[in-house]
């Protein structure tokens, strides 16, 4: 606590001795970030780089942190051009402020790819303020002086902290194009630096969304129909009443995608007397005629939706007069299911909602959305609504969404006091919305040289930008993830689009957690009904792309490919791109203890500038890991509900289950790439591979059962 | 509503509550200690993991009835000053992603090594097995375990 004063005290006479140099970015009026001095602007909060008279240096983060580490990434770019010792600065988060930041939104893997040439002329100004401050002082041209590790240098050997020239610096104009570094230059970027979020993340101090108290605030438990878009039937007001600590019953709702969802809330003095109130409900729920609907009635709808041709989404020459003509024809359909988010941190946020003026804290990767939410709909002017944003306990997607700040909202304005909303486990993972269940259906034609002469990828499934309305046809969201890079002379995609009551959205990886399990699968198909070998033949088709030529060439020296595989194993490989980074992944499995186990995932990858290492490769682990789980679970729907309501019938991947994991990162210069989901498209895949090289099984529909894996 | 007492990294706390509410709320919502985390509600997931007399329970199915006269320790409480072998390791190998449920990865470990300094790979795997981590930090856990029991030694 002390040192958290100090540096406030410090903050703060800085401040008031106009000691203090701030650049911001703010986005023109064309959207593109320029980048403007805040000082002279008169704004002195809301900044991306500080410095002290005591030369204590405060970089401002403006990206949520959910477990993907741009809290470190980021500010190490800013660092790498201001010249400054990463490890010897603070990182702080930025307040969520889109006039001044423009988009704080984390998903896609965007954040280091998107930020990375705006942080670096961030840097690069503010250095060059520095460097101009010191020549002014010293009476000699700019050109004669540096700057390095937190001080300008000139030629003769004087030199000067930037804690001393801060105050000259600040009243100077922010340059608009300053000189960025040398990449060759560079001693931050690309070097593996430990994450200051880190240490409060080991020790409790860490505060997320569900940790947060606010005077006077109730706690909410909530529930909702089991069968989505069920309505209210009944429930026992009194009863939850009388439960100790249980202060107020509400009915509320929420937004999915345009269609309204009933819920009921009992709210109380702490959390745990929310939950016995709710119990206490006993709430009856009118199906609402939706009761009738399985996994099993879903598959066989899109089956016979498979029939259709649907839209066409790519097309390279013309595969169907290939398909007219006939030749050795392969064809092969995948099944995919629903799947949960669940973080391991429940849905949950905190809202005040007073008059005119709104307050939120809480896990979102989308702050400024929930701003821009709150002002929409309760026409409170957006300056008047305060957005806390905290860390988040993963999001994967899910938190990228409003609808559990709306409800929260709504019972705040019931109640007249500030709510703390957290849904139990069993509302977060069945209520959705889910990643998408598909349907994949592949066909091609092999010629006489055994080359894929034609290929068809036909996905049955429902679309995020297209779940409502009268528009029924398939767009090219839905093909994210098909690799279209092989040189294939005639390929086509095609998407029929699905419409289900039950809601979708983004989960990790998007519709490339699906897609690539049934293309990379029917590569797999094509290599063994052609007697190739599968990366050698994913390679011949890969000759001209310069990126995946290398990963497959550097992914077969570095897992001896060409040397076989160990005995009493099998491999798979599998491909992928995702967010820009190019992943090459093969996967080896054992028959251990009854089951055939993944023993090793080696990875190789290519995410151009890689800012730092240690994240990515845990990235990489993490994406792996849930991509596992999700070969190993899936949600199903029975009578219209989730049947896996906890993780004691959904269980993600657990520890004893986890195989060893090895990641190369190539070096590139191109500029980066998202590095956040890439590692989850190709295990599902490179698995199905390994498993059908090891036993001659081929497995087509997730998730796998215990007779697939029966060693 | 009855008075229970509970001592928590060696601090009374009396508390007015129902007698059947799991520790972990009483730990999160009344004696203010936010380090150890909801996750499921049903003993599964280990997030709300802390010690009952050095050994690692799941707080969120244990009434605050039983646990009474009994010593209870959190992730606040592991180190005076977060200097704990795990801890220390856990910076080390740079565990934690979003960190969630790291609290009770700490807990579950530090009972291990308590009660076995050297485990062997497989009573590692069975006591941390029981703790999910959506993030997928189990590569690093399991190093950041051996680099403690080597630290502990040293």
């Amino acid at each position: 606590m002390k040192k958290i004063k100090r540096r406030e005290f410090i903050q703060l006479s800085a401040l008031a001795s106009g000691g203090l140099l701030v650049v911001g970015v703010a986005p023109s009026e064309g959207g593109e970030q320029k980048i403007v001095n805040l000082v002279n602007g008169g704004q002195s909060l809301n900044q991306f780089i500080s410095i002290g008279t005591d030369n204590h240096v405060i970089l401002y983060n403006h990206r949520p942190e959910m477990g993907q580490g741009t809290f470190e990434s980021m500010p190490m770019v800013l660092a790498e051009e201001l010249e400054v010792d990463i490890n010897n600065v603070e990182i702080r988060p930025s307040e969520a402020n889109e006039s001044l930041y423009g988009s704080q939104m984390v998903v896609g893997s965007r954040s280091v790819q998107s930020e990375f040439m705006i942080l670096r002329k961030m840097g690069a100004a503010a250095r060059t303020m520095l460097v101009a401050a010191a020549a002014q002082k010293w009476s000699v041209p700019e050109t004669e002086c540096s700057a390095k590790a937190g001080m300008v240098v000139h030629e003769s050997g004087m030199q000067v902290t930037y804690g001393e020239l801060v105050e000259t610096a600040s009243k100077m104009k922010a340059p608009e194009n300053p000189k960025l570094k040398d990449p060759k230059s560079f001693t931050i970027i690309g070097k593996s630096t430990r994450r200051q979020d880190i240490p409060v993340k080991t020790n409790g101090k860490a505060i997320f969304g569900i940790d947060v108290k606010v005077p006077g605030m109730k706690y909410a438990c909530i529930e909702h129909c089991p069968v989505w878009l069920g309505k209210i039937g009944s429930y026992d007001k009194n009863a939850a009443l009388k439960v100790p600590g249980v202060t107020h019953v509400e009915e509320t709702q929420r937004t999915v995608w345009g269609r309204k969802v009933d819920a009921v809330a009992v709210l109380g003095d702490n959390y745990w007397s929310a939950m016995q109130g709710k119990k206490a409900l006993n709430v009856q729920w009118d199906d609402n005629g939706l009761g009738g609907i399985n996994s099993a009635t879903i598959v066989n709808q899109f089956r016979e939706e498979a029939k259709k041709s649907g839209e066409v989404l790519h097309s390279v020459g013309d595969t169907e007069s290939v398909f007219q003509r006939g030749g050795t024809m392969v064809e092969a359909s995948y099944e995919l299911p629903y799947q949960a988010h669940v973080p391991m941190e429940p849905m949950n946020v905190v809202v005040n909602m007073t008059e005119n003026a709104a307050e939120f804290w809480g896990s979102t990767q989308h702050p400024n959305g929930v701003r821009t939410f709150l002002s929409t709909k309760y026409g409170i002017p957006r300056e008047n609504i305060r957005i806390n944003y905290t860390f988040m306990g993963g999001g994967f997607g899910r938190r990228s969404m409003t609808d559990v700040v709306e409800e929260a909202a709504d019972l705040s304005l019931k109640i007249n006091a500030p709510v703390k909303l957290i849904w139990p486990r069993e509302e977060d993972q069945t209520q959705g919305p889910f990643r998408n269940c598909s349907l994949n259906v592949c066909r091609a034609v092999l010629n006489s040289e055994g080359n894929i002469e034609a290929l068809e990828h036909k996905i049955v499934t429902q679309e995020i930008n297209n779940q409502t309305g009268d528009n029924n046809k398939a767009g090219r969201q839905i093909m994210g993830g098909v690799t279209t890079e092989y040189q294939i002379p005639n390929m086509t995609v095609r998407g029929v689009l699905q419409k289900l009551h039950i809601p979708i959205s983004y989960w990790r990886a998007v519709y490339h957690s699906t897609n690539p399990f049934a293309h990379e699968s029917f590569i797999d198909e094509l290599a063994f009904k052609a007697g190739k070998d599968p990366l050698e033949f994913r390679m011949s088709m890969m000759q001209n792309h310069e990126r995946y030529n290398r990963l497959l060439n550097e992914t077969a020296r570095i897992t001896n490919w060409r040397s076989g595989k160990r005995p009493g194993t099998g491999r798979g490989v599998a491909l992928v791109e995702r967010s820009g980074a190019h992943f090459v992944m093969v996967v080896e499995v054992q028959k251990k203890e009854g089951l055939i186990r993944p023993v090793k995932v080696t990875t190789v990858i290519d995410v151009g500038i890689c800012v730092n290492p240690d994240t990515v490769k845990a990235q990489v682990e993490g994406s792996v890991i849930m991509g596992l789980g999700a070969v190993y679970a899936g949600l199903t729907v029975n009578n219209g509900r989730i049947v896996e309501q906890n993780f004691d019938r959904y269980p993600i991947l657990k520890f004893n289950q986890c195989p060893e994991i090895e990641t190369h990162i190539l070096e590139s210069t191109n500029a980066p790439d998202g590095a956040g989901e890439a590692g989850l498209p190709t295990i599902a895949p490179a698995f199905a591979n390994a498993i059908f090289d090891l036993t001659g099984r081929r497995i087509r529909k997730l998730p796998m059962t215990q007779e697939d894996l029966k060693a | 509503m009855a008075s229970i007492q509970l001592r928590i990294n060696g601090g009374i706390h009396t508390l007015d509550v129902d007698p059947q509410m799991p520790l972990l709320w009483a730990i999160r919502d009344f004696a203010g200690l936010t380090g150890t985390k909801f996750g499921c509600g049903i003993g599964q997931c280990g997030a709300c993991t802390v010690h009952l007399d050095g050994v690692a329970v799941k707080s969120c199915t244990l009434p605050v009835s039983v646990v009474q006269g009994k010593s209870i320790t959190t992730i606040e409480g592991l180190s005076p000053d977060q200097s704990h072998p795990l801890q220390q390791a856990w910076i080390e190998e740079q565990v934690p992603q979003c960190g969630y449920c790291q609290s009770g990865q700490i807990m579950t470990a530090a009972a291990l090594l308590k009660k076995n300094p050297r485990p062997s790979d497989k009573e590692v795997s069975n006591a941390m097995s029981g703790v999910y981590c959506r993030c997928g930090t189990y590569p690093r856990i399991k190093k950041a375990i051996t680099k403690a029991i080597t630290l502990s030694k040293s």
